[in-house]
């Protein structure tokens, strides 16, 4: 074998989640070349939408501005937003891997002082709160965004909207003409750390999510509970606003199910629990029904489950429920067997919490051809034949919490050391 | 939450029951992949016209309740609409398995005076003689099976009902009504039902 290094040490970093920007951040901090793509307008994937974690409750702003902050001490880690992978050619030690930046209309000049939101009326749904509010069609991804740049949606261009959008801005940032472009990078190993979707809701047939405001999903949930969400944190009734008084969560909603995900997704146990703690702490009166098959608080995390069941007014039914049908007065009812009871029940609720899974965001498609097989159900592992230069990690690889994604990062990050050799 | 007391203090239990349905059910074997979680029952549009639904049933046959499990009304008041195997996380042809349980418990003896069994009787006693159901026909020995008195009851009850069939051209008199090849289907029958041996003879499911 000729003893020769690889052709570039540079690590690629496809994802700028928690686990993207962790692995990033961590082989960037040993003195590597880092590169992370992120497709979206900023960083931060899935955990910048949660309102807080489990089990101690805390912010994931707090762990996230410090993740930032190290990014901006790097000189040697660079951040791609809007970008995804089209093609990945090569092997270990020297891959090409061609990038395509999608436009984003505004460029590093912008200030984030939010002129062109004022100016425009138009509306968007907001892709950060899940569709739960609207956005103007300039807008800051979210408070914390990193990079800290407005984005104008693709819709807004070519009306009279993004020609006000572009007159507001005193700093010539709006650029209606941007295209977009393409590069290509060339790296000695990748880290895929593409993520995760929420299941769809609707396709729960049975469960009716389109008939009723009040049927929502877990995702949504964060969203209505963060301050910065469509409610500021007040949790109500998506329908009229109204207070909640009682509260449904369906555990495997979609899950452990042939018909959609055959697998456990490991967090929605945790966080509907959470869900639980939210409301609570919002209202002295309400209760809280989790409806499941049974409930995984695994390890450590069984005491939390002891927190939340200590409370009288949260209840657990042993059922998965059949079907959600929509009463008179616009109310979402449950239906199914109490198993433990062995009784049929109906039962309305003012809000209705489906707890739906994790589907790897590598089965939509975000994945080229590349040296690295998906399991049955589309997450990552890499492959036997494969040098083990492209490195799965976090959510891509596998259902995953917060903490034990970033432990997977951390791995994904020394082995893409290992592959690309030491720094010469 | 209180958990309701068993309906009777002593019963039988055929500690072997789960196995033999496993062995020799319809899709049976499928039986073992149930998790329990009440989709089935809180799917069934008739759940409240049956003695159990189908998860307490599945659990009743891994308990060994044997006699219980055969002369619920579960097994006879399935509609087959499939709402249960469709909507089965685990695949469970709910249905299929519950279509053979009926079909098990007239072979064992179970389920003499059942209505329904009475009626599936008639209904194949008709489909066999004429490769049709002639309603006439059937209503008529499925009256009868109940006896005399409910012949009567049941027959004169309907016969307002009847008489407008008849009336509307719904329902015929006169010689039933046949399809041409009648030897044709019974030697269809007759071979399916070689197969349905060999195969449950193989244990072959």
């Amino acid at each position: 074998m000729a003893n020769q290094g690889p052709k570039s040490q540079t690590i690629l970093v496809v994802g700028g989640g928690i686990a993207g920007v962790t692995a990033a951040v961590e082989a960037a901090e040993t003195g590597y070349d880092v590169i992370m793509l992120e497709r979206g307008p900023a960083l931060g994937g899935r955990v910048a939408q949660l309102n807080r974690y489990f089990p101690k409750l805390c912010h994931p702003t707090c762990g996230l501005e410090i993740n930032f902050q190290r990014i901006r001490k790097l000189k040697n880690l660079r951040v791609v937003t809007m970008a995804s992978v089209s093609e990945v050619k090569g092997e270990k030690g020297d891959y090409t891997v061609s990038v395509s930046v999608a436009p984003r209309y505004v460029n590093a000049n912008c200030t984030a002082c939010g002129a062109c939101a004022e100016a425009t009326d138009m509306e968007v749904d907001s892709p950060f709160n899940y569709g739960l509010s609207k956005t103007k069609a300039a807008y800051l991804p979210h408070e914390h965004a990193f990079p800290m740049r407005y984005v104008v949606a693709p819709s807004a261009i070519g009306t009279p909207e993004a020609d006000k959008i572009k007159a507001a801005c005193k700093y010539d940032a709006v650029d209606l003409e941007d295209k977009g472009e393409s590069f290509d990078v060339n790296c000695g190993a990748v880290i895929w750390a593409t993520g995760w979707e929420p299941y769809d809701p609707e396709k729960l047939e049975s469960y009716n999510y389109n008939l009723s405001a009040d049927i929502i999903s877990n995702v949504q949930m964060e969203r209505l509970a963060n301050h910065d969400g469509p409610t500021a944190g007040r949790i109500v009734r998506p329908s009229n606003g109204e207070p909640v008084k009682k509260v449904a969560m369906i555990q495997c909603a979609g899950s452990r199910d042939h018909n959609h995900l055959p697998y456990c997704s490991r967090i929605c146990c945790l966080g509907s629990l959470k869900h639980a703690v939210y409301v609570r702490e919002q209202y002295e009166d309400a209760e809280v029904d989790i409806y499941y098959i049974d409930l995984r608080a695994h390890d450590k995390l069984e005491a939390f489950y002891q927190r939340v069941a200590a409370d009288p007014q949260v209840n657990f039914v042993k059922s998965k429920p059949a079907s959600i049908r929509i009463d008179e007065e616009g109310r979402p009812v449950l239906c199914g067997e109490n198993t433990i009871t062995r009784e049929l029940y109906e039962a309305p609720y003012d809000l209705v919490v489906l707890a739906t899974g994790m589907k790897p965001a590598a089965s939509e498609g975000y994945v080229p051809n590349i040296a690295m097989e998906q399991d049955e159900y589309g997450f990552l592992v890499p492959s036997i034949e494969g040098d083990g230069g492209i490195i799965p990690a976090g959510v891509a690889a596998g259902p995953l919490d917060v903490s034990m994604s970033v432990q997977s990062a951390t791995a994904a990050a020394l082995k893409a050391i290992q592959a690309v050799g030491p720094k010469s | 939450m209180t958990i309701a007391p068993p309906e009777q203090a002593a019963r039988k239990y055929d500690l072997g029951f789960a196995r033999w349905v496993r062995g020799n059910v319809v899709n049976g074997e499928k039986m073992s992949l149930c998790m329990q979680c009440g989709m089935c029952s809180g799917s069934c549009p008739i759940g409240t016209e049956m003695d159990h639904g189908p998860r307490k049933l599945f659990m009743m046959i891994r308990a060994g309740m044997k006699d219980e499990v055969f002369n619920s009304t579960t097994i006879w008041n399935c509609t087959s609409c499939y709402n249960c195997t469709v909507r089965c996380p685990r695949g469970i042809p709910v249905t299929s398995i519950i279509q053979d349980l009926a079909a098990k418990a007239v072979e064992m003896g179970y389920a003499k005076d059942a209505q329904n069994a009475r009626f599936a009787k008639a209904f194949w006693w008709s489909a066999v003689k004429f490769g049709r159901t002639d309603e006439r026909l059937v209503t008529t020995k499925y009256y009868y099976s109940g006896g005399l008195v409910d012949f009567f009851k049941k027959g004169l009850g309907n016969l307002k009902i009847a008489m407008g069939m008849v009336k509307t051209k719904r329902m015929h008199i006169g010689m039933p009504h046949k399809i041409k090849d009648t030897k044709g289907l019974r030697a269809i029958l007759a071979k399916a039902a070689e197969i349905d041996a060999r195969e449950s003879k193989g244990g072959a499911q």
